[in-house]
């Protein structure tokens, strides 16, 4: 096999400075959430490393991911691209298509076998043996089975290749859902998100191709460092929320104060995502800071968890739990009364008729 | 004016008593206040600085009565270990009890007019177990938002895992509501029956729960139970 470049061989092709090299590097340290500390380890690691080759394959979904990984700043995704990985293949960011196409990725699979990442965006459909997402004449089934199977990591963006997506929403007709049991035992890092952040995108596979290792994980399978926090607890309305201030409609003061979005259906107190610290597109902005409610996007089921305006679901025209809970409280209030009326008026003709008895014995 | 002859019979400890009181005003507080974070109050005052309602102060109160209850109810298994008067759950290995079961419950469908006296009746019993149950529920799906702020803290990793089981943290927030209202809805029953019982049946099951002694004229058919 070849000398694969790394990157500070592509950084001495390129003429790019020692200081320049070093720079990227503390940015790539920090952008992985890493502390400065392992500033040394990351500069080893990019100096000796070969540049990880990265297969990116997309089933059942939008590509809205793609939208935001394009979006990333630091690194910029042209970068990353171009020069920090060796993307061999995308469905989507690809020029080449067709047979040859397919032939390339055959051969990317037996080439680079156990060393390369797969990155999964998308949802698998299941049902009907899965012919609801064909790419190459083949299913999507066969194509994640087989490049997951001689990958050494697989990461999946977007929560429709973590739990499903939007694709996965009831009744669910293609019967789509989460990559996990197509990956077998490959270590699995979910990048959920509706898109992910595209720095937490680009953090993810950085860490994996440096470190050649998955980074911490929470319980759910996400990266500790992006997902360890609730949007809730990293908000900056959060004050408003503790003293109680909460926009009632999206057109009345409170929202235009900027007040929390609480009352109004916001999933920040649910949702474990970066929006609150990194936030999108280099810090500009994130939902909750343009007045929209958070709809807990990197969440499983989100899609089902409706209605993203109300903090409790409204059952048609019954209403929420609130109101059914006051019904059945009322209910059973009544239903004891009734009971304790009954029991009072049996035990009275009761008595009655045991005092005749007793009459009528004498 | 008539002498009636009555029996004592002393079967709460004063760690079961403690713990009923408690968690009936604790219940009472984490549900109002539970209410009031779900759907908080604003009462807008002409400066918003000085708002009346403090979401901060609501769930301070809802988190210390939370604590307050689990305490007392670890001192209720306490007194559960080393009192043989309180129990738990009921006896549901002992075959009479089914068929004890049933003869209080044709008693309150009003199909029977008496039914056998018990210190413990075996329905309230069945339904102080829902009642456990629905608690744990609460503490489990409560912990499990509260300690979530830090998933690597002991609390996270003790009781992340209800999260993933409820299926999404939104589902633990709902799960924790709706069984709520059930255990208003238990209460009203409860409270009926233990008066009715009081009242009609001449049980003394209202004041026993003060003084801890069941003072009766009848000898009730779990009596021996004491012994």
């Amino acid at each position: 096999m070849e000398k694969r470049e790394s990157l500070w061989d592509r950084c001495l092709d390129k003429g790019i400075s020692r200081r320049s090299f070093i720079k990227s590097c503390v940015a790539l340290t920090s952008l992985m959430g890493l502390s400065t500390d392992c500033l040394s380890k990351v500069v080893e690691a990019a100096e000796a490393k070969p540049l990880p080759v990265v297969i990116w394959i997309h089933g059942h979904e939008c590509t809205g991911c793609d939208e935001s990984f394009i979006r990333s700043a630091s690194p910029l995704a042209s970068d990353l691209v171009l020069s920090q990985i060796d993307l061999e293949y995308d469905h989507l960011l690809s020029a080449a298509c067709g047979a040859p196409f397919e032939a390339h990725l055959e051969e990317t699979i037996q080439k680079y076998k156990g060393q390369y990442i797969l990155a999964v965006e998308g949802a698998v459909s299941t049902k009907d043996n899965g012919i609801f997402c064909m790419s190459g004449g083949h299913t999507f089934t066969h194509l994640l089975r087989h490049a997951a199977e001689n990958a050494m990591a697989v990461i999946a963006y977007g929560t429709c290749a973590v739990s499903g997506g939007i694709q996965a929403a009831a009744p669910n007709p293609t019967g789509s859902s989460g990559i996990k049991m197509f990956v077998g035992n490959k270590p699995l890092i979910n990048v959920p998100g509706c898109p992910p952040i595209p720095e937490v995108m680009t953090g993810v596979v950085m860490h994996v191709a440096l470190f050649g290792a998955a980074p911490p994980l929470d319980g759910e399978g996400r990266p500790k460092q992006f997902y360890g926090n609730r949007i809730h607890d990293t908000c900056y309305r959060r004050p408003f929320f503790d003293a109680g201030l909460f926009a009632e409609n999206y057109d009345d003061a409170g929202a235009k104060a900027g007040w929390c979005l609480y009352k109004l259906g916001c999933r920040g107190p649910e949702t474990y995502n970066s929006c609150g610290n990194i936030r999108w597109y280099q810090g500009m902005s994130y939902p909750i800071q343009s007045g929209a409610a958070c709809i807990g996007c990197s969440n499983p089921h989100f899609w089902d968890e409706g209605s993203f305006s109300d903090r409790l679901p409204k059952y048609d025209k019954i209403g929420d739990a609130d109101k059914i809970g006051v019904g059945l409280a009322v209910m059973t209030t009544a239903g004891v009364a009734a009971h304790a009326v009954a029991s009072v008026v049996q035990k009275g003709q009761r008595d009655v008729q045991e005092a005749q008895k007793g009459g009528a014995a004498e | 004016m008539k002498e009636v002859k009555r029996k004592e019979y002393y079967i709460f400890s004063p760690f079961l008593r403690i713990f009923h009181w408690i968690m009936v005003a604790m219940i009472l507080i984490l549900f109002v206040t539970g209410l009031l974070i779900a759907k908080p109050l604003q009462v807008m005052t002409p400066e918003p600085t000085y708002t009346l309602t403090s979401m901060d102060l609501v769930r301070d109160i809802h988190f210390v009565a939370a604590f307050i209850f689990c305490a007392s109810f670890i001192l209720r298994i306490y007194g559960f270990i080393i009192n043989k008067g309180d129990r738990l759950f009921p006896r549901v290995w002992e075959g009479h009890f089914y068929e004890e079961t049933v003869d209080v419950a044709l008693h309150y469908m009003l199909l029977k007019p008496h039914h056998a006296s018990f210190l413990r009746n075996p329905l309230a019993r069945m339904s102080y177990a829902a009642l456990y149950a629905m608690v744990l529920v609460e503490i489990l799906t409560g912990f499990a938002m509260y300690y979530m702020n830090d998933p690597n803290s002991t609390g996270g990793v003790l009781f992340g895992w209800v999260n993933v089981i409820a299926g999404g943290e939104m589902m633990t927030h709902l799960v924790h509501h709706y069984v709520a209202w059930f255990i208003i809805l238990f209460a009203i029953g409860h409270i009926y029956m233990v008066i009715r019982a009081e009242f009609m049946e001449g049980e003394s099951e209202v004041s026993s729960m003060f003084s801890g002694s069941k003072i009766l004229a009848h000898t009730p058919k779990d009596a021996c139970e004491l012994e």
